[in-house]
């Protein structure tokens, strides 16, 4: 999921290091302030501990075995802000010493996995009130959400994706996504066995605010819906472009031929189609962003350390 | 890599801001080749070998290591043959590979303490290169304590067979909870030598003369080869 350099086309690197560079820097003044400088050693150590975490190997069936990626996880310990951060660390330091992921590639990967796979995955944690439901979807959203950012902006980059490449990679990133969410669940039941103190308290979301920013969200969709409708050239070449061979490789992807005919048949489906998958995004996108915006007042959690 | 940074040469001297610098012009003119521009990639090869020796450094060493990104550029590669697009597959693994030994070089010739000393140096946020300093300090720390427990755990268990779902689960918990022991007593020591949030700015090394005059000439080496061979 880690996105090398040489893949990105420069206006997508560009608007993502654009909208990674900023929430970085707001996210670290903000844990900085409200921590006071002390928070810096715990999530160093933290950031260490998910690397050597995923030294250790889960079992999932078949022979072959997944590890922990761990957004889901520090956000339920440290907070969805702390986690971003230390995220971000994790990144940079990937590509630094071990080439994992580019440079130019940095913000598209940060904004993907520090900061939307984060909040997506904090999320149902907050709303399910850190039940047990809630930690396994927590770590299956926060790896399919970055998967599908990471998707997305490898087909906005011109990266030639045939339906039948999109398919499988979805369904591998879903099978990868469930694998984290179980391997979440599970690590944190193992935490709460030591010391149920190291999974936060999660935060109330706030009623009014939460309504304000859907409405805001629904608005920005609904514009999105127009804007796409009214110049829809970009986005049906797009999915032109992207199911171009769908027609040849279409037997090979039997649940999914009729449907993918169906898009090329109709341009009005494309669209519709295209649209749907603009608002979800721009939906996961509002809420977490909102999340992220009404939790201003720092949280009486575990900040001894 | 590490040991790489350590050497001597006019490369590892140079200000690390800069080399951050050059590598980004760099990194931009790779990834905007097209399949036009083969000669134009050839010689950012040629350029990239060429510094490689300059730093003394393994030049075939750096040529593999940057391969290791390569499965994942072959992976869209084939994707791209099957679509009916050789060229663009052919770009892929070009540009990943390239842009991957940029990265290769600039890590084996600045420590990480000077890289981390020119980010601040181009205003990255502060805490966020405090915590990087953390998390690169303690990485072999927790890497070698993950490794004993795994160690011990397959002593107990009498032969070398895979963990169990559960057994890792309970692992990677014990490991949690050492972490933040540890990060717990790293905290109270520094208060103990009187930390109050805010860590000792981070030592810049001097910029000099040679510093500014090699990011100026690299950078327009670079461009320059990009605009004389743009359709070649």
């Amino acid at each position: 999921m880690h996105i090398p350099d040489g893949f990105l086309s420069v206006p997508v690197w560009c608007a993502m290091d654009g909208a990674a560079l900023p929430s970085v820097a707001y996210l670290a003044r903000r844990v900085q302030r409200e921590s006071s400088g002390h928070k810096v050693p715990l999530m160093g150590v933290m950031g260490a501990f998910v690397f050597a975490a995923q030294m250790i190997n889960f079992p999932v069936g078949n022979g072959t075995s997944g590890h922990l990626v761990g957004g889901a996880l520090l956000s339920f310990t440290l907070g969805p802000a702390p986690a971003s951060i230390v995220m971000t660390a994790i990144l940079i330091t990937q590509a630094l010493v071990f080439q994992d992921g580019g440079l130019l590639a940095l913000g598209a990967n940060v904004f993907n996995m520090a900061i939307a796979g984060v909040l997506a995955g904090y999320l149902p944690y907050a709303l399910l009130r850190g039940r047990g439901a809630g930690v396994f979807l927590g770590g299956v959203l926060s790896v399919m959400v970055s998967a599908v950012f990471a998707l997305g902006e490898l087909i906005l980059s011109g990266v030639p994706m045939p339906a039948m490449a999109l398919t499988i990679s979805l369904a591998l990133f879903g099978a990868s996504a469930v694998c984290e969410g179980a391997i979440t669940l599970a690590v944190t039941k193992a935490m709460k066995r030591i010391e149920p103190g190291f999974m936060r308290r999660p935060e109330d979301i706030g009623g009014k605010r939460a309504l304000v920013v859907a409405l805001a969200s629904v608005a920005l969709a609904a514009g999105g819906v127009f804007v796409t409708s009214a110049w829809p050239d970009g986005i049906q070449k797009l999915v032109l472009h992207s199911g171009s061979s769908s027609g040849r490789t279409a037997w090979l992807t039997a649940p999914m031929a009729d449907y993918k005919l169906r898009w090329l048949a109709t341009p009005w489906m494309t669209k519709t189609a295209a649209g749907l998958t603009g608002i979800l995004l721009v939906y996961v996108l509002c809420v977490a962003i909102g999340r992220a915006l009404s939790v201003s007042r720092p949280a009486a959690g575990r900040e001894g350390a | 890599m590490e040991r790489w940074s350590r050497g001597d040469s006019v490369l590892h001297r140079r200000h690390a801001a800069v080399k951050i610098l050059v590598a980004l012009a760099l990194l931009i003119s790779i990834g905007t080749l097209t399949s036009h521009s083969a000669l134009a990639g050839a010689l950012y090869l040629a350029l990239l070998v060429a510094s490689a020796s300059a730093a003394r450094l393994p030049v075939f060493g750096i040529l593999l290591g940057a391969a290791a990104v390569l499965p994942f550029a072959i992976c869209f590669a084939a994707v791209s043959v099957l679509a009916g697009e050789p060229a663009q597959a052919v770009l892929l693994i070009v540009r990943t590979w390239l842009s991957a030994q940029v990265a290769i070089l600039l890590i084996a010739t600045t420590p990480m303490p000077r890289l981390i000393a020119g980010l601040e140096a181009l205003h990255a946020p502060e805490f966020l290169l405090q915590v990087m300093q953390f998390l690169y300090r303690y990485l072999t720390v927790l890497a070698e304590e993950a490794g004993t427990m795994l160690q011990a755990g397959s002593a107990r268990a009498g032969t070398l067979r895979t963990l169990r779902f559960r057994e890792a689960a309970a692992m990677a918990g014990v490991l949690f909870a050492r972490s933040y022991a540890r990060a717990q007593a790293i905290h109270q020591a520094m208060i103990a030598r009187g930390f109050e949030g805010r860590l000792p700015a981070i030592r810049q090394a001097p910029f000099r003369l040679a510093d500014a005059g090699f990011g100026a000439g690299a950078v327009a080496v670079v461009i320059a080869v990009r605009a004389v061979f743009r359709w070649a």
